[in-house]
């Protein structure tokens, strides 16, 4: 932990220019006092009380307002670089409110992992833990449902943020050179906290509790999901619970490594699909990311690009709806980025039609460089490109406790860029194979074993036909092979699918001919005609509206 | 028994069930029987490696190695590859998983001739899965199926891993592909792989909005 942080922490309860309370009074205990009471913003201690009975009477519009635009304007004026006040001074203004306070904790613990320099402490990790065991336990082991309602960005964020402090603490865990004595038996020593298989039971209560899957199964089948939600599932609490929980629980799973369990966990929710449940943006794209990742690694090349460009696609179109939000955006636009680098690797591994206006971006900045030099090979531009795209991954369990004091944090990344990069480098020959097919609607073998000999610098012009032409054919049954991929057409499962190839370029050996489909993309005019037209009328009109 | 076994091990996949060490012994026996009786169950494979994952002082090298050389049978799917992201570079690394990854990586590139080299001075490694030579095959008779219109007898025969006239023959009949002399009839090819054209399509309704502003 760094000086400056802890400095930073003492201070904060000074509160900037609201600090008018200035002098002391020459007692310690009364000194104490003003620092825990009275200096706390008149704005801010209105707001929680405020906030407190709008949670009490469930007015969910209301506590949208204050969840989307009063704390994150509170926390600007206030609190941009220390915490909210702790949880005794909050307690004292709302009678200790048991569910309110867990509620503010997890805002105020969640704005300290995202605001406070330095990062939270041991100990705000632990507290957060436990704060989030009692909120789950208050939802989770009520006999009946409880009576609690969230705006459901709330609940998003609320999973999503549970997911993201373990993934916190599993990297924070495994960085073993940092951490003092004291610190490593403390964490020794209480091993259940951020244990992957408590936050892996949280999310499947979750999903339990709320009957969320037989919900999605009916939906998906039409009919009416309230018909089999059972007395949680029909709460929006529990429903919207469970929803999230899904798609927390495909983040956790893509963390680990697991990408068959990744997109098994969606079954029955179509990603592209508008639905009841899909209504929030970042929740959506978030889905989107994860599921495209999963299928890359999977080498669904297809299915990545779809899922990549569909999402891309609607984030092109509702741009300004984020704009407002601005902690929102900052995750969106760092996920956007990820997902064009990594459409642009599979666009560069399975060359494949897209829509024009992504592929307008893909030519743009510096997209197009990147993309220009993996298609000569270059692994290094594969290998940086994936760990900048790459979700986070983790190893679920610590270090072992004799472990010697090194970073072990980066060793699950590093396996993860391992197998993808073992993938790249068996499709290797692939792209300068294809740039030869791309001339001929027909190539003997042999004329093509030549060229791959003299464009083959390593051979100092001296090689054989016979082995070439060898050599050649294994590339060529390769070729076939990774360009053949199983591609989802319809069913409830992700996973499912057929075997196709959705390449641009394809062909087949006839003995010792090599017979070449291309697929030939006419330009588009008339598209770029009528925008062209209905710009210049739109224009037109704003000119004749002028007043001079 | 693997029949009877499926559903004791389905009932330890769900949900958050899934991740009981007290199933790993069950699960490791599971694929003892997957490799015997010639079965296969990648979700109940992969229940194992998250076991491991979870509880890494548990981890089996033998029956991992058997879960990998199951995955290499169900090529031409990525099987092999989510086994592999759920293990870490030092099980990797292990004798004879090695090996296997090595197998795995020249599949994968289909230099088919070389694999049957190393398969042949590697015997016992692959012993004990029932059926795996067969299996192999079938993915390299799915990959010539989709390269190929005719093909050569002897190069056929080459990758199948230099088999014998008869076993070549049955392999031939049982894909239903036709022997023409030296050659080999796979399948019509061009009626699936012919050139597509993708020409523009306007809408009548983006030309309508335009004509309607030229009034």
């Amino acid at each position: 932990m760094s000086k400056g942080y802890i400095d930073d922490y003492e201070q904060g309860y000074d509160y900037g220019s609201y600090d008018d309370y200035g002098g002391h009074t020459g007692d310690p205990a009364l000194d104490e006092y003003n620092r825990q009471h009275v200096k706390m913003p008149e704005g801010v201690k209105n707001f929680l009380v405020y906030f407190r009975n709008n949670v009490n009477e469930g007015l969910i519009f209301e506590l949208q307002a204050l969840y989307e635009h009063s704390w994150p304007k509170l926390t600007e004026d206030y609190f941009d670089k220390r915490p909210w006040p702790e949880e005794s001074e909050v307690a004292a203004l709302v009678d200790s409110d048991p569910v309110f306070m867990i509620l503010y904790k997890e805002l105020y613990f969640r704005h300290i992992y995202a605001r406070i320099q330095g990062g939270p402490t041991l100990e705000q990790r632990f507290n957060s833990f436990y704060n989030y065991c009692d909120l789950f336990n208050y939802i989770l082991s009520a006999e009946e449902p409880v009576p609690l309602e969230l705006p459901d960005l709330w609940l998003w964020e609320l999973i999503d943020e549970f997911v993201y402090q373990f993934q916190s603490f599993a990297q924070y865990r495994a960085r073993l050179q940092k951490k003092t004595p004291q610190e490593l038996e403390t964490l020794n020593a209480n091993n259940k906290v951020w244990n992957v298989l408590c936050v892996l039971n949280v999310l499947h209560s979750l999903v339990d509790k709320s009957n969320i899957k037989q919900q999605l199964e009916v939906y998906a089948s039409g009919g009416d999901p309230e018909s089999v939600s059972g007395e949680f599932g029909s709460h929006s609490l529990y429903k919207m619970l469970g929803y999230f929980s899904l798609v927390g629980l495909l983040r956790l799973h893509s963390l680990l490594g697991d990408y068959y369990q990744a997109i098994k966990v969606l079954e029955n929710i179509e990603v592209h699909k508008k639905s009841q449940y899909a209504h929030i943006p970042a929740c959506q794209i978030s889905t989107s990311y994860y599921v495209g990742f999963a299928y890359m690694m999977m080498r669904r090349y297809s299915d990545a690009i779809r899922t990549f460009s569909s999402i891309l696609l609607y984030i092109q179109r509702t741009k300004q709806l984020f704009a407002s939000k601005t902690y929102q955006h900052d995750q969106i636009n760092k996920q956007t980025d990820q997902m064009y680098h990594l459409l642009a690797i599979c666009l560069v591994l399975h060359p494949q039609c897209i829509d024009e206006s992504i592929q307008q971006t893909l030519r743009e900045k510096s997209y197009h460089e990147k993309m220009y030099k993996m298609q000569y090979g270059d692994l290094q531009e594969f290998e940086n490109s994936f760990v900048y795209a790459c979700p986070k991954f983790l190893s679920p369990y610590p270090p072992p406790i004799d472990s010697i004091p090194d970073d072990y944090s980066k060793e699950a990344i590093q396996h993860q860029t391992a197998v993808f990069m073992d993938e790249v480098a068996q499709q290797k020959m692939l792209p300068t194979i294809r740039s030869y097919l791309k001339l001929y609607t027909t190539l003997p073998l042999s004329k093509l074993a030549t060229f791959m000999a003299q464009n083959n610098r390593m051979n100092d012009g001296k090689w054989d036909l016979d082995k070439e032409m060898q050599t050649l054919i294994i590339h060529l049954l390769c070729f076939k092979h990774k360009m053949k991929n199983v591609v989802w057409f319809k069913g409830a499962s992700g996973l499912e699918g057929k075997f196709q190839s959705g390449s641009e370029l394809d062909f087949y050996i006839d003995n010792d001919m090599i017979h070449i489909a291309d697929t030939k993309v006419a330009h588009r005019y008339g598209d770029f005609f009528i925008r062209k037209i209905l710009k210049f009328e739109d224009l037109n009109r704003k000119l004749h509206q002028l007043k001079l | 028994m693997a029949e009877a076994m499926k559903q004791t091990v389905a009932s330890m996949l769900k949900g958050i069930e899934r991740y009981n060490p007290d199933n790993l012994p069950t699960l490791e026996r599971y694929v003892e029987v997957q490799s015997r009786e010639n079965t296969y169950d990648l979700e109940a494979n992969l229940a194992v490696l998250k076991l491991y994952q979870f509880n890494p002082h548990s981890f089996n090298t033998d029956v991992t190695s058997q879960i990998l050389l199951k995955a290499l049978t169900n090529l031409p799917h990525t099987d092999f590859i989510l086994c592999k992201c759920l293990l870490n570079e030092k099980q990797l690394a292990e004798d004879p998983i090695n090996q296997i990854v090595y197998l795995a990586d020249i599949l994968e590139q289909c230099d088919f001739e070389l694999f049957w080299t190393r398969i042949h001075t590697l015997p016992e490694l692959t012993q004990r899965i029932t059926g795996f030579v067969d299996w192999i095959r079938k993915f390299v008779c799915h990959v010539v199926g989709i390269t190929y219109q005719t093909i050569e007898r002897t190069h056929l025969a080459q990758l199948l891993g230099d088999v014998d006239d008869g076993t070549l023959k049955l392999w031939i009949k049982k894909y239903g592909w036709k022997e023409t002399g030296s050659l080999v009839f796979i399948a019509n090819q061009d009626e699936n792989i012919k050139t597509k054209n993708i020409n523009e399509k306007i809408e009548f309704e983006s030309v309508g909005a335009v004509m309607a502003s030229c009034r």
